[in-house]
């Protein structure tokens, strides 16, 4: 912990401060992978493996972003975790990013947002293109 | 087995004080617990709220008979075994009980010895039930469970391969030469081939399971096609292919999946634009008549050999020799057979090699039971088809 901090302290005297995107998913290696696109578009990254400690994160290190899986676990998971943030206090303004993998088809199509549910700003499918992805992040985090 | 039967419950319902209390000493000496009832009504009521391992019914009694017991509880507490004391050594209502789901009989007068092998036998043949139930409900829910899981394990890692791939590109950047760019690329390829394999795979296994054509609705196919087409026009004008389209917004209504089919669609017009060279033809068109409502998608590729024409509806079935560009999953073909199957369709195909391949998707139209209202909705659209 110490060292983000004295490291974020450095950067912030180079250039301005960067935005910081929280990124929960239960699968690392797709963290991993999604962490290094958007490090290399100049984003502070924080990863999350499951929806309980991505709140926790979301309450100590106040992202400008998060991305969220919707298939944690359990298919849905993702769209529990969207709840919990919207009823956070600031959570109703942070921009939410939902993934999924498949593209919301055949028997899955049931779990099209509908009114009830909380909104996200984006849904995006897996896997995601480096340009896509960074041009989608940079619109929310203006 | 034997541990499993102690303290089983085993209720006696008799009218006969005698019986009633010789049952429970011997019962009770072989571990069991007794509880007895001297006549139906009770013995019902006492039944549903205790659910016993066995229930000793007489057959004789007064008030409600034991046959009508028996009726009553084989359907309210099937899982507890029945068995009829029969006081007049009647095997006619003995065997008419056992077809009403009784397990066995126990005629009077009948030995402590009888009386405790005939519980055993119950309380085996119980268990034995039990776990047939428990192992049928673990089956069930593996089988529920597999779709679920192969999506999650397999596609998953696929994702994460695919993702990797990327950004693997964006860390390395401007470092990686053109035939570095290009090893990516054809991996990424193949790795979307092996999820599309998964995909398809998938698909199959859920209309074998009933649960893809599951919402079977009243559908505008001319929409549905439409929208299907609109989708698949960049794709055309990317292999620089004519589209001609000749389908009437008037095609009937008809009762089906709308998603399983626009599936069928883009397959198959998927299919025509991966198979005609550049510059080709690919015509879409619909008819119908009074039986039938007929969608017809030609091209002017490459064609199908005729021998291999009812090769191609088989899974993993693919044309040999045409090298990699046109590798798929195999499963394209016998996916749109099974979903036309599910529609009371038919999915036929004609193909002359070097000049094209038409296939066409045929509907019944579903008879509608003669009413005056269905009479003059058909006469109604005989009209609008004569205006256009």
């Amino acid at each position: 912990m110490m060292t983000t901090k004295t490291k974020k302290k450095k950067k912030k005297k180079k250039k301005k401060k960067k935005k910081k995107i929280l990124l929960i998913d239960d699968d690392r290696d797709f963290l991993m992978a999604t962490k290094v696109i958007l490090e290399k578009g100049g984003y502070e990254i924080f990863m999350a493996e499951d929806g309980k400690s991505g709140i926790e994160m979301i309450k100590s290190i106040s992202p400008d972003l998060a991305i969220i899986d919707m298939m944690m676990e359990t298919w849905g998971e993702g769209f529990n975790v969207v709840s919990r943030i919207r009823s956070l206090e600031g959570g109703k303004d942070l921009p939410l990013i939902i993934l999924s993998a498949v593209d919301l088809q055949g028997p899955y199509q049931s779990f099209e947002p509908s009114d009830e549910s909380p909104t996200v700003n984006m849904v995006l499918h897996k896997p995601l293109k480096a340009d896509d992805l960074l041009r989608y992040v940079d619109q929310l985090t203006q | 087995m034997a541990e499993k039967t102690d303290y089983s419950l085993i209720l006696v319902i008799d009218d006969e004080e005698s019986i009633r209390d010789g049952c429970r000493q011997v019962l009770e000496k072989s571990n069991y617990s007794v509880i007895t009832s001297a006549n139906g009504d009770e013995g019902l009521q006492l039944a549903r709220e205790i659910s016993p391992a066995i229930a000793f019914i007489d057959l004789k009694m007064p008030g409600l008979s034991g046959m009508e017991v028996v009726d009553i509880l084989s359907k309210d507490i099937p899982d507890t075994v029945l068995i009829v004391i029969t006081g007049y050594a009647s095997i006619v209502s003995a065997v008419e009980a056992m077809k009403k789901g009784v397990y066995d009989y126990l005629p009077k007068p009948f030995t402590p010895d009888q009386l405790r092998a005939i519980a055993q036998r119950g309380i085996d043949h119980r268990n034995l039930k039990l776990e047939t139930q428990i192992l049928r409900k673990e089956k069930k829910e593996m089988e529920n469970n597999f779709i679920t899981f192969v999506s999650h394990e397999m596609r998953s890692p696929l994702v994460t391969i695919r993702q990797y791939m990327e950004s693997l590109k964006v860390v390395a950047g401007d470092n990686l030469g053109g035939d570095a760019v290009d090893i990516i690329k054809r991996c990424s390829k193949r790795i979307r081939n092996l999820e599309e394999l998964v995909e398809h795979w998938l698909d199959l296994r859920r209309i074998d399971e009933g649960t893809l054509v599951r919402k079977k609705k009243p559908m505008n196919l001319s929409g549905t096609i439409m929208k299907c087409i609109d989708e698949m026009e960049p794709l055309c004008t990317r292999r620089d292919l004519t589209l001609e389209v000749n389908v009437p917004a008037d095609l009937p209504t008809m009762v089906g999946d709308k998603e399983s089919l626009s599936r069928v669609f883009i397959n198959i017009i998927g299919n025509a634009t991966k198979y005609t060279p550049k510059g080709g033809t690919l015509s879409i068109r619909a008819e119908y008549d009074d039986h039938y409502i007929v969608i017809t998608i030609a091209d002017t590729g490459i064609g199908i050999p005729s021998d291999k024409f009812l090769l191609i509806f088989e899974p993993f079935y693919r044309i040999k020799g045409k090298g990699d560009q046109y590798r798929g999953s195999g499963l394209g073909l016998s996916f749109c057979k099974k979903i036309m199957k599910a529609h009371d369709g038919r999915i036929e195909v004609a193909s002359e090699e070097g000049k094209g391949t038409t296939f066409s998707l045929t509907f019944s139209r579903q008879t509608h039971p003669v009413t005056k209202r269905g009479k003059e909705e058909s006469s109604a659209r005989e009209k609008g088809r004569t205006d256009s």
